[in-house]
């Protein structure tokens, strides 16, 4: 006879499967999926555009006898045809996660099914533990669709071959794009099981994205908020002002959006010589230690939701 | 309803004034509204206090290049001054309002749509003696109110911190860009709570609608001028790639010629988004834009018309989509 599956497990099974039925982020994950592709296309024609550009400026020089210089798109790792994945995944892959995350907690609250999970042999522990297997398990997938893209890119496209450490960094970079996502994953079940709406659980991670995306890097690199979006713009040197000097020992260690990218550009090979990340912590242990934040916050809340009631107000 | 109630109503708009009267006073009691609005001042106030500092520090380090220059006995015209235009110092926080304000006004859309479904009032409300338009117009002038109201609350403290910050004062001239600014800002921002006051008057799920409209802010607000921008050749060089290959502009210019159809392509790309065009436009009548510094405000608005155009379109397409869309009385009760 086989041995019953664990609450944990039954948790996170039936979490998952429901969610997954949800169109909206069915919707967030095609869109997700589509732009990890059109970053794919986008980073393989704008590099193509550039080599034809030099190739045309280099008959120029040669017609006009002026010395002809060496080609930028060779000074490209072909890793960096990839940077735009990470612009997208810090806007559409967080924003999927925050999505699963609320979703995860929103559909037990508004279907009302708290009061029966509460009656059932089963721990808070083993509930928490169940949703937050549920978003891994999701937000897993969500990595590896965007990782299959990328693997499937390099191996399609003529010219290009990577070498051994290559691949790895390719590998260290979609784990890196995981744990990002986690994160806002987490945050988003946190605000989900905390708040009383249902739309203060979706806007509270919103805000936290939007302020972590675009005000935060303001005031660490003086980065406007289109800039922040560009991977290359993004790596700009902040001005050598006290000012500056002292947002990055304060802020930059809670700087996610710069930590990603900065994670993201040493990856795959386009951090720009002498320029650093703002925080003082290295952007990857800036990540990992943001995780278990919002891992102990997500339990924390999970652990604590009244299983009485647990319905959201109007 | 009777000819002569339909007549009565015609004649008296008091349905519309009423509808956007109490949903404005609902907005203010429960400091949804404040608390958004000071999100996006305190955004935008970072991003104006953060540029005057980068712009102060640009300053000191000219100033201290040109006395080392004096101190050798040399001309102090080899190194550039930076140029100094406190209306360019509004760039980031017109891009916050770019990003954020139309980020708020989707909320301020849902919460409009959502909040008589949630309370079950809709059906109600439908029973009154009233056109249905009258409803969804009345709804609509009190989100895009309230627009109005925050951006100018945003505007006009930038407006005189950058005024008492920037020393030499602003005059009316910067005074009619920063409100013409204001009227366009109005009008962006419609467009995105009037993409998700549909959505959350018509979808089943409000929520869902939500959703859909923010999956809409992101492709029109943050990925579409994304893509445009780095599709250009000079944003994938650190520094440019006609810098790096010591080409002057002409020639740039003559080089990109054999690249008209992929500029074109770039272009549509940005074209196709509302934001583009309030970039361009506000970026223009700022000076933001090099080209368009110190330039008189009647060829820039000459110029930018175009840009105008297509953003009080979308507003008014959107409008007209609201007002039209007939409503579902079945599907207006709490999802």
């Amino acid at each position: 006879m086989e041995a019953a599956p664990s609450p944990g497990w039954l948790i996170a099974r039936q979490s998952a499967r429901f969610v997954l039925r949800e169109r909206t982020v069915a919707l967030l994950s095609l869109m997700f999926v589509v732009l990890v592709l059109v970053s794919a296309w986008l980073g393989w024609s704008a590099t193509s555009t550039v080599n034809r550009i030099y190739l045309d400026a280099a008959a120029f020089l040669q017609a006009a006898g002026q010395p002809v210089p060496t080609n930028p798109v060779l000074d490209i790792s072909p890793l960096s045809l990839m940077r735009n994945m990470s612009v997208y995944v810090a806007l559409i892959g967080a924003l999927s996660a925050i999505v699963i995350g609320n979703r995860l907690i929103g559909l037990d609250r508004k279907a009302g099914v708290l009061p029966l999970i509460g009656i059932r042999p089963l721990g808070r522990n083993s509930y928490a533990a169940g949703k937050i297997a549920a978003l891994t398990g999701l937000i897993l997938a969500l990595g590896a669709v965007a990782g299959v893209v990328a693997v499937a890119t390099f191996l399609m496209l003529p010219v290009i071959t990577l070498t051994g450490t290559q691949w790895a960094q390719l590998a260290g970079f979609m784990a890196v794009t995981t744990l990002y996502m986690g994160i806002f994953g987490l945050i988003g079940l946190a605000a989900g099981t905390w708040a009383k709406s249902e739309t203060v659980g979706l806007l509270l991670p919103v805000t936290l994205w939007l302020t972590l995306t675009f005000i935060l890097p303001q005031l660490t690199a003086n980065l406007n908020p289109t800039a922040a979006i560009n991977p290359i713009s993004a790596l700009a040197t902040p001005p050598d002002t006290s000012f500056f000097h002292g947002a990055a020992v304060v802020l930059g260690p809670v700087s996610l959006a710069d930590a990603y990218k900065f994670a993201s550009a040493a990856l795959l090979d386009y951090l720009p010589q002498g320029i650093a990340s703002p925080s003082f912590i290295p952007p990857v242990i800036n990540l990992v230690l943001a995780t278990g934040l919002a891992g102990a916050i997500a339990w924390r809340a999970l652990t604590r939701l009244s299983m009485t009631q647990g319905e959201y107000n109007v | 309803m009777s000819d002569a109630a339909l007549n009565s109503i015609r004649l008296n708009p008091t349905p519309v004034r009423t509808i956007a009267g109490k949903d404005i006073r609902d907005a203010l009691r429960d400091r949804f509204i404040l608390i958004v609005t000071a999100f996006l001042g305190l955004a935008a106030l970072v991003a104006l206090v953060t540029g005057a500092i980068a712009l102060r520090s640009d300053v000191a380090t000219y100033e201290a290049a040109k006395a080392s220059l004096l101190a050798l006995g040399k001309s102090a015209d080899a190194i550039k001054a930076p140029e100094f235009y406190p209306l360019r110092l509004l760039r980031g926080a017109i891009e916050q309002i770019e990003i954020i304000g139309a980020a708020i006004a989707i909320l301020i859309g849902y919460r409009s749509a959502a909040s008589e479904r949630g309370r079950q009032t809709l059906a109600l409300m439908l029973t009154r003696p009233m056109r249905r338009w009258q409803f969804v117009a009345g709804k609509a002038l009190a989100g895009i109110g309230l627009l109005a109201g925050g951006l100018a609350l945003v505007l006009g403290g930038l407006t005189l911190l950058l005024h008492l910050m920037s020393g030499i004062g602003l005059g009316m001239d910067d005074l009619l860009r920063i409100a013409i600014v204001w009227a366009v800002a109005v009008a962006y921002t419609a467009c995105f709570f009037l993409v998700s006051f549909i959505l959350s008057l018509h979808m089943k799920q409000p929520s869902h609608a939500l959703l859909v409209a923010f999956a809409i802010w992101l492709t029109l607000v943050l990925v579409a001028p994304q893509i445009g921008d780095t599709l250009d050749p000079d944003n994938q060089v650190a520094g440019g790639v006609f810098k790096q290959l010591n080409i002057a502009k002409p020639d740039q210019i003559q080089i990109m010629k054999g690249f008209a159809t992929f500029e074109t392509v770039r272009d549509g790309i940005e074209q196709a988004s509302v934001t583009k065009h309030f970039e361009r436009f506000t970026f223009a009548v700022l000076g933001i834009k090099a080209t368009y510094a110190g330039m008189p405000l009647g060829p820039i608005l000459i110029e930018m018309l175009g840009n105008l155009i297509w953003i009080f379109l979308t507003a008014l397409g959107l409008g007209a989509l609201a007002l039209a869309l007939p409503l579902n009385p079945d599907r207006l009760a709490k999802a």
